[in-house]
């Protein structure tokens, strides 16, 4: 309880810092805090809710469809979600559609709590347009829920299957009263020894609980269930794939107009949260095994594609370089085949840097005056197909010495943006740079773009040239008037 | 090689800015050479530190910019010999470290972020081009010709005698020390010339410089003081030489008493006696030589002969006074074994164990010198010929330099210098002589014809001898000069070219990285070392104990930075030998052994699968013999050797080598990975017995790719209060071995 009130006043200050320094060029996902007494008011109901829990990749995804219901006499905006709170910081990549117009995007969410003691805290979410009493919204709540999966059991042999362990709530946790629903869960195969069952007087349709159908299980449906209430159920599944977590990304885009020259750096510190080896490490069964490569809860290769004309790739780690890795460049995307120095076995820990440049001119565009506007990739981690989580990213963008009016528009929810000068290579003031820090990413965000607009006169190009050659010419001149002096002792001799 | 004959050439050009201009190039292109010879290994792997002690050098250059100087003084480290410790700050030379933090922090001044790794790795080519520089600088003040200077600085920057030690990433503290030697040098000999206090003194700040980079410091201590004495003897003493020496004395010996690794031994090891002895005999000739002017000759005499005497006992009985009763240090045992080969390897097995400590083998001296090796005599003797005062030094530094390159291959780099300035001296005399096109004129054969000596040759010889017929002596026809013009030119690329293949295929490779190359010709790149000492970094307890042989300690504070119990600093024997025993002895010995040093994971060398010889199975022997020097009844070398004195792994090696940790950490389930009984070491070319060692007290806890590190883990103590022998055995569902006596007669229980 104390740790849960103690991560929220962290995140709660956390934001306020955000808050407090920023160039606001856009509405932050920042936390409201509302008065002790605060509970959702009860103007809404879910009259049908189907929730479905993907557990295909290394963390749990979790998609509800739900068609809420004004049971007010005034219109409403704001739907309260709520979540446990040691749950809520796992939260991520949380948006929220309209089901029957996905394209008008994402409303505006944020988080909100009314008791730094309770272990509620809810999300917040604004309807664009207030819903009328008694009219009806379809709402596609979409969030991935990460470190969900915890390894059962939790040492296992080199070349043992690796089974995980999911929890959550069979009815879904709901501020309103539901009248209808039920949860669908995804397995990656049919290989589930563990799951709780529900007496069957829960179902409405009072069959078994849950229903199986190859590797979906269905939990409910379930009528009229009150608000906030919840049912634990576990599941237990195969799931012999590393579970990646990358508990820190550093990723550096560096932008310049001389050399007309992209260049990115990322930095990870991964670790593989999968079942710990029961032995040490033999390398004997490993060499037998990889003859055959069958599944493993190792981490042996990571696939970093690249925009296509990434150039100068180069893979290290704090003692130098790796020399497995291999590029393949190529007309639709540069593939870096990154090995890692060893296979990440649960609980191993591996950091490593990346880099590469690229083109400028494919991410760079002139506006009018002397305004520019940079698109790239939010995120551009390794594609694995059993997902990768990032528990923080927090990424620069390094704009040239003298860019000013920097804007910036993400649909990747940011939880701090500041804008400082950073100083190097030959710099006199320094270089505008752009930092973003987001919580809780995970690699289905990879496609999400970052776009920046800033002013850069093209007189700030000329600083450099000018102090260099300032520089070296003051040189000489000290150098030529050490040189006329004179430091020898007593009277010249006269040859 | 052709840029110091093209000097030469423009000699004969009037203005003296544009042949000013041209050596500066000559110059900056030679550096070029020199820095751009020693990038293979960046260019072929990367920029990374190599072999073992830079290792060191470059974590303490970190821990120097990260922590700042003060805390780099005192610096303390825990983190090597577990569980002394060392004082590090205080027993190293800071030399190299603050050398390359004044270059980082000067770089960071001008906002230009460069890596320290990448500065460490290069600072060696770097001040590779200051020594030919500093070359030039020398060789100028020996010879007359302006070409000898140029020549010198080229030798200097290619000859591989220098490059061993200075190629990108041996950040060793010889790379910055030889050119502090050589520039002391050259301010010596150009304070002896002006017997100037402003040389004097800034010969003194070098030398202090040297003192802080390199214990080869010593030296110089040395030869200075063997340069004064010599020219004293043969009564070249002068107002001079005394300026120059008194003020590099008190000043050099002031400056190196600041380094705390030195503190006050330059005034009492006996290493420092010379110097300080010389200074004494200058102080006496100078006033002797003062009060001679003073006083009648016959007065003089007797006075001299009394303050010799005087003098003499005076001095030698404080010397042996001063040695007896402990003042004064005795000479230290890598001093003694200067002298006499033999002595480390029975008196300190861990200095023979080194392999740069052993006498150098003849082929070395031509591998590393190549053509220089002949033309070294002949400069010498071209000094003997003018000896003027600094030629002298030449000769002298030729002489000891030569015995001790002989001594132990490490110094073969002190003897390097000296060679490429004699060598330059002798070639660009026959270049100089060859060189000049002109031909005497016909005055010359007039004067020649008058001249009554050769009147008298005529008239007694007959005209038959070809001297007699042409007065002319000498090589004039262009035909002979463009052959010895175009052999010598042809000698200078063959020695670029040995330079280049030497330095390319001999000093290149990181040590660390091993290559190798695929069927397709690709490089395919060993990287086993780093492998396992960055899985240690990352998946282990940030204070787990590694112990290892003390070869790879640097390395492993290095790169896994992890706390080690010896490392390459071999400063305390004993502690060696302990991990010697452990590594040596049977499990049950090694084990408490390894709880006492609170070991968590052992780390051994194997390069068995690979073929790789350097592995510890072939170190072992040294690892025997240093534990037998401190535990002579426990650990005996004669025990790894079978009956017939073979060192020998396979079915007939020995009982004791079989049960030795290290033998058991090596070949541990290494048989598995063969069909049975066909498991082959590589190295030694020698079948493995059918079955493999088992280990009780540590389990493997890590294994590289090519199986060459191999990391054990030491296991706790058994829960259940059992040895670790019983344990095994009763996991593995052995029965309890009876045991075969009862501990008494049976009592009946009365109550």
């Amino acid at each position: 309880m104390r740790s849960v009130s103690f991560v929220s006043s962290c995140l709660a200050a956390l934001s306020s810092f955000a808050v407090a320094e920023l160039n606001l060029s856009q509405p932050l996902l920042s936390r409201q805090v509302l008065s002790s007494s605060f509970r959702p008011p009860p103007v809404f109901k879910n009259a049908h809710l189907v929730r479905m829990t993907n557990l295909d990749k290394a963390y749990a995804r979790e998609t509800i469809n739900v068609i809420i219901e004004n049971i007010d006499n005034k219109p409403q905006t704001k739907y309260y979600l709520p979540f446990d709170a040691s749950l809520i910081s796992k939260v991520g990549g949380f948006e929220v559609k309209d089901k029957k117009a996905p394209e008008k995007g994402p409303f505006k969410v944020e988080i909100v709590e009314y008791d730094t003691e309770s272990s509620t805290e809810f999300y917040l979410i604004h309807l664009p347009t207030p819903l009328a009493a008694r009219g009806q919204q379809t709402l596609s709540i979409t969030y991935s829920i990460l470190s969900s999966l915890s390894p059962v059991p939790a040492s296992i042999g080199q070349t043992d299957k690796q089974y995980v362990q999911y929890t959550f709530s069979a009815y879904t946790p709901s501020a309103y009263e539901t009248e209808k629903q039920k949860t669908k869960i995804k397995f990656p195969n049919s290989d589930v020894p563990d799951y709780t069952t529900l007496p069957a007087d829960l179902n409405a349709e009072n069959k078994a609980d849950p229903q199986k159908q190859g590797s979906t299980f269905t939990y409910g449906p379930y009528h009229n269930i009150p608000a906030g209430a919840q049912q634990s159920v576990s599941v237990r599944y195969e799931f012999t794939k590393p579970l990646t977590h990358a508990s820190l990304l550093e990723r550096d885009i560096e932008v310049s107009h001389w050399g007309g020259n992209l260049a990115s750096e990322e930095r990870y510190w991964l670790v593989n949260k999968g079942a710990s080896l029961k032995n040490h490490f033999s390398r004997v069964e490993w060499q037998k095994s990889s003859y055959m490569s069958p599944p493993t809860s190792a981490l042996k290769i990571l696939n970093l594609p690249l925009h296509p004309g990434a150039l100068n790739p180069y893979f290290t780690d704090d003692i130098g370089n790796v020399s497995t890795s291999r590029f393949r460049p190529g007309k639709k995307e540069a593939l870096l085949e990154l090995r890692p120095r060893y296979p990440i076995f649960g609980g191993w820990k591996y950091s490593f840097r990346v880099g590469w440049d690229a083109d400028l001119s494919s991410y760079l565009r002139k506006l009018k005056g002397d305004s520019y506007v940079l698109k790239v990739p939010f995120l551009e981690g390794p594609r694995i197909g059993e997902g990768l989580e990032y528990a923080r990213v927090n990424l620069r963008v390094i704009l040239p010495e003298g860019a000013a009016n920097v804007k910036y528009s993400t649909t990747v929810p940011i939880i701090a943006s500041t804008t400082t000068l950073h100083k190097t290579f030959l710099d006199t003031v320094g270089r505008t740079s752009l930092s973003l820090s987001a919580i809780n990413v995970v690699d289905d965000l990879r496609d999400r773009e970052l776009i920046v607009t800033y002013d850069y006169p093209w007189t700030a190009g000329l600083r450099k040239p000018i102090v260099i050659t300032l520089g070296v010419f003051s040189l000489f001149a000290v150098v030529f008037v050490i040189g006329t002096l004179d430091t020898s002792i007593g009277k010249k001799k006269t040859a | 090689m052709a840029a110091p004959e093209e000097g030469q050439f423009l000699k004969q050009a009037n203005s003296q800015s544009t042949r000013g201009l041209l050596r500066v190039i000559i110059l900056c292109l030679i550096a070029g050479a020199a820095i751009s010879s020693r990038l293979f290994s960046v260019i072929r792997f990367e920029s990374i530190i190599h072999e073992f002690d830079p290792w060191f050098n470059f974590r303490a250059t970190k821990y120097l910019v990260q922590n700042g100087f003060y805390s780099f003084w005192d610096w303390f480290d825990d983190r090597t010999w577990h569980p002394l410790g060392r004082v590090t700050g205080g027993t190293l030379y800071p030399g190299l470290m603050v050398t390359s933090g004044a270059i980082y922090h000067f770089l960071r001044f001008l906002s230009l972020p460069v890596d320290i790794r990448n500065i460490c790795v290069l600072l060696a080519p770097g001040f590779s081009g200051l020594t030919a520089f500093a070359t030039y600088l020398l060789t100028n003040e020996m010879a007359s010709s302006p070409s000898a200077g140029l020549l010198a600085a080229a030798f200097m920057g290619i000859t591989p005698g220098y490059i061993s030690r200075s190629v990108a990433g041996s950040y060793d503290n010889e790379a910055i020390a030889i050119f502090l030697l050589v520039f002391t040098f050259y301010l010596w000999i150009k304070a002896v010339k002006l017997g100037s206090i402003f040389w004097g003194a800034l010969t003194a700040l070098f030398y202090g410089y040297m003192v802080s980079a390199w214990g080869g410091y010593v030296f110089i201590t040395n030869l200075l003081p063997l340069h004064a004495f010599v020219l004293i003897c043969m009564g070249r003493y002068s107002p001079r030489l005394y300026v120059s020496y008194t003020s590099w004395f008190a000043l050099g010996t002031l400056a190196s008493m600041q380094i705390p690794f030195v503190g006050f031994l330059p005034i009492r090891s006996s290493e420092h006696m010379s110097a300080l002895g010389v200074f004494g005999l200058i102080q006496l000739v100078g006033g002797v030589d003062f009060i001679r002017a003073q006083l009648p000759s016959k007065q003089f005499q007797t006075l001299l002969r009394t303050l010799i005497l005087v003098i003499f006992v005076v001095a030698f009985g404080g010397l042996v006074l001063l040695t007896v009763s402990g003042v004064i240090a005795p000479w230290s045992g890598r001093f003694y074994s200067l002298w006499d080969t033999g002595y480390a390897k029975i008196h300190i097995p861990i200095i023979a164990s080194v392999s740069e400590h052993q006498p150098t083998a003849w082929p070395a001296f031509f591998f590393d010198l190549s053509m220089m090796i002949w033309l070294f005599p002949a400069g010498v003797y071209m000094c003997f010929r003018t000896l003027s005062d600094e030629q002298v030094f030449v000769v002298i530094y030729a002489v000891l330099a030569s015995y001790f390159a002989g001594v132990m291959v490490r110094l073969m780099l002190t003897l390097t210098p000296i060679v490429c300035v004699a060598s330059a001296i002798a070639f660009s005399q026959i270049l100089d002589t060859y060189l000049n096109l002109k031909s005497p004129k016909v005055d010359v054969k007039e004067n020649a014809s008058s001249e009554p000596a050769k009147v008298v040759a005529a008239a007694v010889l007959p005209d038959g001898l070809r001297s007699t017929r042409n007065p002319l002596v000498g090589i004039y026809s262009y035909a002979s000069k463009l052959t010895v013009v175009g052999s010598a030119s042809i000698y200078l690329m063959l020695f670029v070219l040995h330079c280049t293949w030497v330095t390319s295929n001999a000093y290149s490779s990181p040590s660390v990285v091993l290559a190798s190359r695929l069927p397709d010709g690709s490089q395919h790149i060993i990287d086993d070392y780093r492998e396992a000492y960055y899985w240690l970094r990352q998946n282990t307890a940030d204070n787990a104990k590694i112990m290892s042989w003390w070869d790879y300690g640097y390395q492993i504070g290095g790169m896994a930075d992890r706390p080690t119990l010896v490392d390459n600093n071999t400063w305390n024997n004993t502690h060696i030998a302990t991990v010697g025993k452990a590594m040596s002895s049977r499990e049950e010995v090694s084990y408490p052994i390894m709880r006492q040093h609170e070991v968590d994971y052992v780390l051994v060398v194997f390069g068995g699968l690979l073929g790789y010889s350097g592995d510890d199975i072939n170190k072992f022997l040294w690892m025997v013999r240093i534990a037998e020097g401190i535990w002579p009844d426990e650990v005996k070398e004669r025990s790894f050797f079978t009956p017939r004195g073979e060192y020998r792994i396979d079915d007939e090696a020995t009982p004791t080598m079989r049960n030795s940790l290290m033998y058991k950490m090596s070949y541990y389930n290494y048989n598995s990975l063969f069909p049975a009984g066909q498991a082959q070491d590589r190295v030694r070319n020698s079948r493995l017995p059918a079955e493999g060692p088992q280990l009780s007290t540590i389990e493997e806890a890590f294994t590289s790719e090519n199986w060459i590190i191999r990391i054990y883990k030491v296991k706790d103590l058994d829960n259940f209060g059992r040895d670790h022998q019983s344990a095994v055995s009763f996991d593995k569902g052995h029965k309890k071995k009876r045991a075969t006596k009862r501990k008494g007669p049976r009592v009946l229980r009365v109550e």
